[in-house]
């Protein structure tokens, strides 16, 4: 059969003055509008994000950083919070720190002191009538920094991840390696999804429970670190379980081929593989851990601690004293004082150190999983 | 065969190997069991939550029936509903809206029943507290409840007093309208079954325990450290969780969908590699910090903007409350949509290519196809992400804690939409705000705990629902 060429050119061409009325404008309208709609949606939520982050970063960061070298407000990061004094003084406007004032109030009383020796004509015996009397307004926590709040914090996580990681890692490998289907291995799975729902006020009331009433802990770090080890475990453990899923099997079976145990193949050729991956997941349970407040409300935190966590007597009393954390002091400074511009700086400061140091593990997190996941195609 | 057995080995070379056995099992073994004890741990916990939150909520009931034995005994129930009416007088007032002299009568009508009032109450709650502090053995003061009730006749003339001052200022005031007439003759109507209802109390009448559940899941009011008596009623509490949730999903049901669908069908490779991790960032925001956000700047910018003249079309605008459940409501949507559009999105990439394939092939638009053919087929991941989205919506703390207002009272909801201005409190703000400043074992303790099991099944119950409905088990907080 001879075949023809196609002839474009000889195809009936529709008039002119049809050629819009075949043109499917309203579905192109549709088109083009339901997805810009949908990509509108989509930068308003960034938006948002973007504006929550902005205003914090905007506003802290005129408390965290400074203009000159070490261009960080050191002072705010390692000091205790303490009261904002505000008060006028020979017509100028003051604000102190606690222990500065009273220094500076010592001082003006002894100089007023000094004036009214015997050598002065003015005064008459009449100790008050020389002293300025200082009124200042206070604020409570509106001075000084959070260098107790970011130890509590930091010991807080440590602590709850250690042992989160210990049970975590210890019930992937069982679920991943040792396992078999059944009943028990449908259990332990269901269990871990439906703790990874719970609310975290509730295992702060489980921990406020057990930890702290029943087994006589009292507001301890011990219970705090308990409370933070159950809230993550679920995540732990399946990262843990991805990451090692993630190891080919061709790893296992070459090791049992030439004779080891399965202990021994876990411990010498799968363990090691799926390392890096279990420690970048659990980055964001970090970050989780670091960034809940309920669970340790009533379990671990104080409102305030004049004492740092490792001035203890023995050692025995270092896991059962109770600590400053971070996200608790956001939530005191926020509520226990009123809003306005002295406290308004260590709030804002406060925040923007716990979301920087939040947002730096979670952005971690991210990209070295993303990295990850490319290099697991083998 | 006979005799075929295994060469021996000469005895230098035979292998002597001891195999070491802790508690009967073989090294392999113990490590076996030891990690199967770790996995075990997840189902250790959550069983020892469930029976830790039974325990101590269960205790509740027995005390709160306790507590309402001598609520009833002591005459103060009594006393409280003669209180209702004088609630009741002070509604219709605010209701009626009346002015000058018609309002200095009304407000004069009450004043014998409020007089009556103090000095029964007084008695009653004399009579509790003695109850309580009395030695064991010490002669009860129950029995002069019945000169309380005694005091029937005083009340019946007073009521009358009140519902014959009432009518003089029906009669007298021609300004009234028909339905303030209306509501004025309603409220007399209701005197005959007030005093039906006082005659009718009986200070000995039982407490079953099924009026104990009934008076913490239906009450509608949760009044602690009170001097005169504590309610625990989960209704506004639970109510007010409910609302706050309905504003968020709200808000993040579109905007969260709506972005699923963008980035998994719409976007390209390079947008989708900024957008994905950018939202998975904004669920890494912890929620106090959102809370502070919310406290700090938003409360003050939605109150701002309610206040703009011609928005004031809007159900609920203006309003003077800096924190309410709108503005918990935003925040919280901020918090639920990166969880609706993680699974979303997975729900609707894993749709097979062969169906979208198909449909263009057909010659669908790319809307259409996205419409008519993916989200059908998505569905059911789309739902169990609301889902799933709810369930950390209603479990969230800091920020309802921080933003909603904290105000125990059942939302007014005959404000229609404008509902969403009032503040509320919650379930989760509760238990935050009230467990530091109770005592261990006391029934406002187990109150705590009965409200935190309540949250406890409800969160169990969104979580294994969404499970469900999505078919195959996947964990929401990763990804």
């Amino acid at each position: 059969m001879k075949m023809t060429k196609y002839n474009r050119s000889a195809e009936p061409k529709t008039p002119a003055l049809f050629a819009a009325a075949s043109r499917p404008v309203f579905g192109r309208v549709f088109e083009c509008g339901s997805a810009g709609l949908l990509r509108a949606a989509t930068y308003f939520v960034l938006c948002c994000g973007l504006v929550v982050l902005g205003d914090i970063a905007l506003k802290g960061g005129r408390t965290v950083f400074q203009a000159q070298w070490p261009f960080v407000n050191v002072s705010f990061l390692t000091q205790a919070p303490e009261s904002l004094h505000v008060f006028e003084y020979a017509g100028e406007t003051h604000e102190m720190g606690d222990a500065q004032f009273r220094a500076f109030r010592a001082n003006a009383l002894r100089g007023a002191g000094r004036a009214a020796e015997p050598s002065s004509p003015n005064i008459s015996g009449e100790q008050g009538s020389a002293v300025p009397a200082i009124r200042s307004q206070s604020y409570v926590y509106a001075a000084g920094g959070i260098w107790p709040c970011i130890v509590g914090t930091v010991l807080l996580v440590s602590g709850a991840m250690g042992i989160a990681l210990s049970l975590g890692i210890g019930a992937a490998i069982f679920l991943s390696e040792y396992a078999k289907e059944g009943r028990f291995l449908r259990l332990v799975r269901l269990c871990i999804l439906n703790l990874a729902g719970v609310p975290s006020i509730v295992f702060g009331l489980f921990g406020f429970g057990l930890f702290v009433n029943f087994f006589g802990w009292n507001v301890s770090l011990l219970a705090g670190w308990c409370t933070l080890a159950v809230m993550v475990l679920p995540v732990v453990i399946t990262a843990a379980e991805e990451a090692l899923k993630a190891v080919p099997s061709g790893l296992r079976e070459g090791s049992l081929a030439l004779g080891a145990t399965q202990w021994q193949t876990i411990r010498r050729a799968v363990l090691p593989c799926a390392l890096p991956g279990i420690l970048t997941s659990s980055i964001l349970g970090i970050a989780r851990v670091a960034g809940e407040t309920a669970p340790i409300m009533f379990t671990a935190a104080y409102v305030v601690r004049d004492k740092l966590p490792w001035e203890v007597e023995r050692l025995g009393d270092f896991f059962f004293q109770g600590v400053m954390a971070l996200p608790y002091h956001i939530y005191v400074v926020s509520t226990k004082i009123p809003q306005n511009a002295y406290t308004a700086r260590v709030q804002y400061g406060t925040a923007f150190v716990f979301l920087a140091v939040v947002g730096l593990l979670a952005l971690g997190s991210i990209l070295l999983r993303g990295r990850l996941k490319k290099t697991y195609t083998w | 065969m006979r005799g075929l057995s295994e060469p021996k080995n000469p005895p230098a070379f035979q292998i002597h190997k001891r195999s070491r056995r802790i508690f009967g099992l073989s090294r392999e073994e113990a490590i076996r069991a030891f990690f199967g004890g770790q996995a075990l741990v997840a189902v250790v916990v959550l069983a020892l939550i469930t029976v830790f939150l039974f325990r101590e909520g269960f205790g509740f009931f027995a005390q709160q029936r306790a507590e309402l034995t001598r609520y009833r005994r002591s005459g103060v129930e009594f006393v409280d509903l003669l209180r209702a009416q004088e609630k009741a007088h002070g509604e219709l007032g605010r209701r009626l809206g009346l002015r000058g002299e018609a309002a200095d009568r009304f407000a004069d009508a009450i004043v014998p029943l409020r007089a009556l009032l103090g000095e029964l109450g007084e008695w009653a709650l004399e009579i509790k507290e003695s109850e309580e502090s009395r030695a064991d053995g010490a002669p009860t003061r129950f029995g002069e409840v019945a000169e309380i009730t005694a005091q029937y006749p005083k009340i019946e003339d007073t009521f009358g007093e009140l519902t014959a001052q009432l009518g003089t200022i029906t009669e007298s005031s021609p300004g009234l309208s028909p339905e303030q007439r209306a509501q004025l003759e309603k409220h007399l109507s209701g005197f005959g079954a007030t005093l039906a209802k006082l005659r009718a109390w009986d200070a000995e009448k039982p407490v079953s325990g099924w009026q104990a559940a009934r008076s913490f899941f239906f009450g509608r009011q949760w009044l602690t450290a009170s001097f005169w008596q504590d309610f625990y009623g989960v209704v506004p509490l639970f109510t007010g969780s409910l609302l706050v949730s309905a504003i968020a999903l709200g808000l993040a049901v579109p905007l969260g969908l709506g972005a699923a669908i963008y980035v998994s069908q719409i976007a390209g490779a390079r947008e989708r590699s900024v957008i994905k991790p950018a939202i998975e960032f904004i669920a890494a925001i912890p929620s106090v910090v959102l809370g502070f956000f919310g406290i700090a700047v938003l409360g003050q910018a939605l109150r701002a903007l309610s206040q703009v003249e011609w928005l004031a079309w809007l159900p609920g605008f203006p309003y003077a409350e800096r924190l309410n459940a709108l503005t918990a409501g935003c925040l919280l949507a901020l918090i639920a949509v990166p969880t609706i559009f993680t699974l979303a999105e997975d729900a609707l990439a894993s749709v097979p290519r062969a169906l979208k394939e198909g449909s263009y092939a057909l010659g669908a638009r790319r809307m259409q196809t996205v419409a008519r053919v993916i989200v059908p087929s998505a569905l059911s991941g789309m739902v169990s992400a609301v889902l799933l989205g709810l369930g950390r919506v209603i479990g969230e703390t800091m920020v309802v804690l921080l933003c909603a207002g904290n105000r125990i009272a059942i939302p007014d909801f005959s404000a229609g939409l404008g509902v969403v201005t009032q503040p509320v409190h919650t379930m989760t703000g509760i238990i935050a705000q009230e467990m530091g400043e109770v005592a261990t074992g006391t029934i406002h303790y187990r109150a705590l705990f009965v409200v935190g099991l309540l949250l406890f099944l409800i969160a169990l119950t969104l979580n294994y629902s969404a499970q469900k409905i999505l078919g195959r088990y996947r964990l929401p907080s990763l990804r």
